[in-house]
């Protein structure tokens, strides 16, 4: 067992928070010494390979990049379970990936075996507190847990305010959610709530709010008005439905969980150089916003600048952060609610 | 005397039965025996390594390493907290039984029916009607299964709000999807394609002279068909209904977007979410312990089969006398059976591919004329503007393409070499070949993964990994083969090998001509199956092998759900036309209508 949660866990600790911009107050990100010398350097590696979770997050790269720095090829593959194929490729010490986007969770197994390379990021204009595992990794968007609507169907004045006016008896019969995506709620929830009290707010949604779990799209359940509020799915979804033909608003509760995102280096990375700058272009404020542009993900770390980290500031809602020190937590809170949600 | 003529006769009987043995190998020649040992060693190579991958990675543990990695070891946990969870017992079993027998009773039902209007019958348009049966094996799981949501859905499914209205009920219902009964509707006709090319193959190869014979003597169709032609079609029956069971057992998508809702848990919805944990790596070791029984039970289904056809000689209806198919002339019962294969068309091929083409050109919008004007073919624009999608069409075309051929030829090779040579060990390649049902697709992409990184020579992450990966899946080829070559006479090698033909020969200008029907069926099976495969090439995708299926998958995945659903129009209107060229082509040279 490869674990070292501890001293990363003090790492993200103590620079969490923390926004400087002591770097960039001078010169813009984009003129720094090590950001200019990883450009020429990446000219001559002339492309990148970036894997994601899904292609969506993978496709807008390109273009957007090139903008800035052209002359590199970037190449993106959406792969959810991308951590199989990276260590099997260490083991038989071959490389094509170069920079790996996820979330923090879904990396772990990768860091643990020393697979990212450890890059000093400050000198790329990256502030401290979104330094991760001590230069192993960037912070990222964040996937921000919210309750999605039917906008033509239900007034702007009926919406819920918390988590628990879900149990409210009006929305019975008219919420669904997504199977992988509402017990990882609850675990977040957990955290704020305790374990019991959770679990008796998972089991009423199931059992007598009668929300259904689906594995279909849930914005086809908005739209046709077999559901009208969709429970734990992503602000940025919100956009995305709205994209697809389906009015779709978000509301930003008591409770805000989310999972953090991360972009890391890969160790034996065949292009390091344009993999450094890549990364550093995405983590950078026009990087954030052309993200947040072409596929709605913001960013909601403190010091962000997107918009939805002023409403979540604004609402005064309980922020959770996906960490390492709740990580193994949650886990084990996600493996007992599974069973609420799945049935025997 | 008696005492030493024994002995004698034995020893007679015995070098009679070396002398036959002697004259088969000869036979066969070298050519022959090449080509056994190839498919042979084809067979061996595509099947053995997932085969072990499955069984070896139900014993590794624990879970955050991966089965191959240094830190693992060999474990039952695996089986222990699979197999000693009561769950499995009270709810999972029962469930996968009921939710396995129903559905393939529903496509058996449908199925056959359809495939004795097609080819035994004087249908109308049968040509049509073919291809129209198989759409639903182009269209994705996925939106097979939202197209029921659409129409079934307890509050808002169409099929309910026109009910209510006529009935004149308040709430929600009558019906509902979401149940152990819309599983097995949804899953029974989205299997219908699948065992009807089964069918319809073994239906199209069968020498109708006794069905004719029947009908002289004065029996309606439904005697005919319960007294000879079901008893005849056996091994032709058998094959479909195995094989069905088994892709049963594995199916997950309608399980998850129609079963999961209702809390109905099944063997393939628990593969699933081991696969799909929250933080770890992928359970492997407890999805291989979970497929555990998808190969026992194939061991069980293949013993039941061979125990069955063990008379191989009862079921052979093409011999040297030629003959020319005869169709039952439907007369009165025109009507019903188009009225039959059209609500079939309706539910299984027309709803389904409307909400393809609806969802490629406006969303999640409703139908209404109000919405017409704002059409938009963006999510094509998008596309063919995607060089990526030309470079993924033309991958998909190669994949599939070279896997059918690739898989239908060592089909061949194995089931001529189960069903007409007394080579020892050649029930094991039986057995090897019909296991590779029993292996879910990402035990295999596990397997060639790690495979083709091993190799020193450049296949990994090319489009001939992909190739070579999708060729496992030999059972539907080697059984639909078999069950065909049961119905041949041997009688007519032996008149090509009396006129001097050679192995290769014979092969070629009396056997494959025969076969043809059931060669056809199963390429268009396996090519359908390569289009739409996207969890082997998911697993060992690079960015310059990447499939249509894929890209769908992603696109749905990232929620572009008009590039998803165009990508899935794009895939209907490519193998279409191959599906109905390849129909003409066995239509032609058999000399039928």
């Amino acid at each position: 067992m490869i674990r070292h949660y501890g001293t990363v866990a003090l790492a993200v600790a103590a620079v969490f928070g923390l926004s400087s911009n002591i770097v960039r107050a001078q010169t813009a990100w984009y003129d720094l010494p090590a950001v200019k010398a990883a450009y020429e350097k990446a000219k001559e590696e002339k492309e990148v390979n970036v894997w994601t979770p899904v292609q969506a997050e993978a496709d807008w790269i390109g273009t957007e990049f090139n903008k800035r720095f052209p002359g590199i090829t970037v190449k993106g593959t959406g792969d959810l379970q991308a951590a199989t194929k990276i260590i099997a490729e260490a083991r038989a010490n071959r490389h094509s990936v170069d920079v790996w986007q996820n979330s923090l969770g879904g990396m772990l197994e990768v860091q643990k075996r020393n697979l990212f390379a450890k890059v000093d990021w400050q000198p790329f204009g990256i502030p401290p507190g979104n330094i991760l595992f001590e230069g192993d990794g960037v912070a990222a968007h964040n996937f921000v847990y919210s309750t999605l609507y039917a906008r033509n169907l239900i007034k702007q004045e009926d919406l819920p305010k918390t988590w628990d006016d879900l149990l409210d008896p009006k929305w019975r019969g008219k919420m669904v959610a997504q199977d992988f995506l509402f017990p990882r709620l609850m675990g977040f929830l957990a955290i704020a709530w305790g374990e019991e009290r959770t679990a008796k707010w998972g089991r009423a949604m199931m059992n007598d709010q009668k929300l259904l779990i689906t594995n279909a799209p849930r914005e086809s359940f908005l739209k046709t008005g077999e559901r009208v509020l969709s429970i734990g799915d992503a602000v940025s979804q919100s956009f995305q439905y709205t994209e697809n033909g389906v009015p779709t608003g978000y509301t930003v509760l008591d409770i805000v969980p989310a999972v953090q995102f991360m972009f890391s280096a890969m160790k034996n990375a065949p292009h390091p150089n344009a993999a450094r700058l890549l990364i550093a272009w995405m983590a950078s404020d026009e990087g954030m916003a052309a993200r947040e542009k072409a596929v709605y993900g913001a960013s909601i770390r403190p010091g962000s600048k997107s918009p939805l980290a002023q409403q979540v500031v604004q609402s005064k809602a309980k922020v959770i952060l996906e960490d390492l020190a709740t990580m193994d937590q949650r886990a084990d809170y996600y493996k007992k609610f599974s069973s609420i949600i799945r049935g025997p | 005397m008696s005492q030493i003529s024994l002995p004698s006769g034995a020893v007679q009987r015995a070098r009679i039965k070396r002398a036959a043995k002697a004259e088969k190998r000869a036979d066969i020649g070298w050519a022959g025996w090449t080509a056994i040992a190839l498919g042979a060693a084809a067979a061996c190579y595509f099947i053995l390594g997932p085969l072990l991958m499955l069984l070896t990675t139900a014993f590794r543990g624990p879970q955050d390493f991966l089965p191959f990695e240094d830190g693992a070891g060999w474990t039952l946990d695996n089986l222990a907290a699979v197999y000693f969870d009561r769950n499995l017992y009270t709810t999972i079993i029962p469930n996968t039984l009921i939710f396995t027998a129903g559905s393939v009773t529903v496509t058996f039902l449908i199925a056959f029916t359809l495939a004795w209007l097609v080819e035994r019958t004087d249908l109308p348009f049968r040509n049509g009607v073919y291809t129209i049966i198989l759409f639903p094996l182009l269209v994705p799981g996925i939106v097979l299964s939202i197209t029921w949501i659409f129409l079934l859905a307890p509050n808002t499914g169409w099929i309910n709000v026109i009910l209510r209205t006529l009935l004149g009920l308040e709430g929600s219902g009558p019906l509902n999807i979401f149940s152990m009964g819309g599983m097995i509707l949804a899953q029974g006709i989205g299997l219908v394609p699948f065992v009807f090319l089964l069918l319809s193959a073994a239906l199209r190869s069968m020498n109708p002279s006794l069905e004719e014979a029947s009908n002289t003597a004065g029996a309606s169709p439904f005697t005919t068909i319960r007294r000879v032609t079901l008893p005849v079609l056996l091994p032709g029956l058998l094959a479909p209904l195995i094989l069905a069971t088994l892709i049963t057992l594995e199916q997950f998508e309608t399980p998850l977007v129609i079963g999961f809702p209702a809390r109905i848990n099944v063997f393939s919805t628990r593969i699933f979410f081991e696969l799909n944990p929250d933080t770890d790596l992928p359970a492997y070791g407890r999805a291989a312990a979970v497929a555990l029984p998808f190969l026992i039970c194939g061991v069980l289904l293949l013993l039941l089969y061979n125990h069955f056809i063990r008379r191989a000689e009862s079921f052979v209806t093409v011999t040297g006398k030629g003959f020319r198919p005869m169709r039952f002339a439907l007369g009165r019962w025109r009507l019903p059976a188009i009225l039959f294969i059209s609500v079939y068309a309706l539910f299984g091929a027309l709803l389904p591919g409307f909400v393809l083409v609806w969802a490629s050109l406006f969303g999640y919008s409703l139908p209404s004329f109000d919405i017409l004007s704002t059409i938009s073919f963006a999510g094509y624009a998008d596309l063919f503007n995607n060089p990526k999608f030309w470079l993924a069409a033309r991958n998909t075309f190669i994949v599939a393409g070279g896997s059918a051929v690739i898989v239908t030829t060592i089909g061949v090779i194995l089931a001529w070499t189960i069903l007409r040579t007394q080579l020892m060990g050649r029930w094991v390649l039986d057995f090897i070949s019909f296991l590779s049902l029993g292996i879910p697709a990402v035990i295999a992409g596990l397997a060639s993964m790690l495979l083709y990184l091993s190799m020193p020579i450049g296949i990994y992450g090319t489009v001939l990994a992909l190739v070579l990966a999708y060729s496992y899946r030999m059972a539907v080829s080697t059984r639909l083969t078999r069950a065909a070559l049961m119905q041949i006479h041997a009688e007519l090698e032996e008149a090509s090998s009396v006129a001097g033909g050679q192995w290769l020969t014979t092969i070629r200008r009396v056997v494959l001509p025969l076969l043809r029907p059931s060669l056809v069926a199963s390429f268009i099976l396996l090519f359908i199956i390569g289009f739409r495969e996207f969890t082997i090439p998911t697993i060992l995708q690079s960015p310059d092998n990447t499939v249509l299926s894929v890209m769908m998958w992603q696109a749905f995945q990232g929620g572009k759900t008009t590039q998803a659903a165009a990508v899935g129009t794009m895939i209907v209107i490519f193998v279409i036309p191959i599906i109905f060229g390849l129909r003409r082509f066995v239509l032609a040279r058999d000399g039928r209508d």
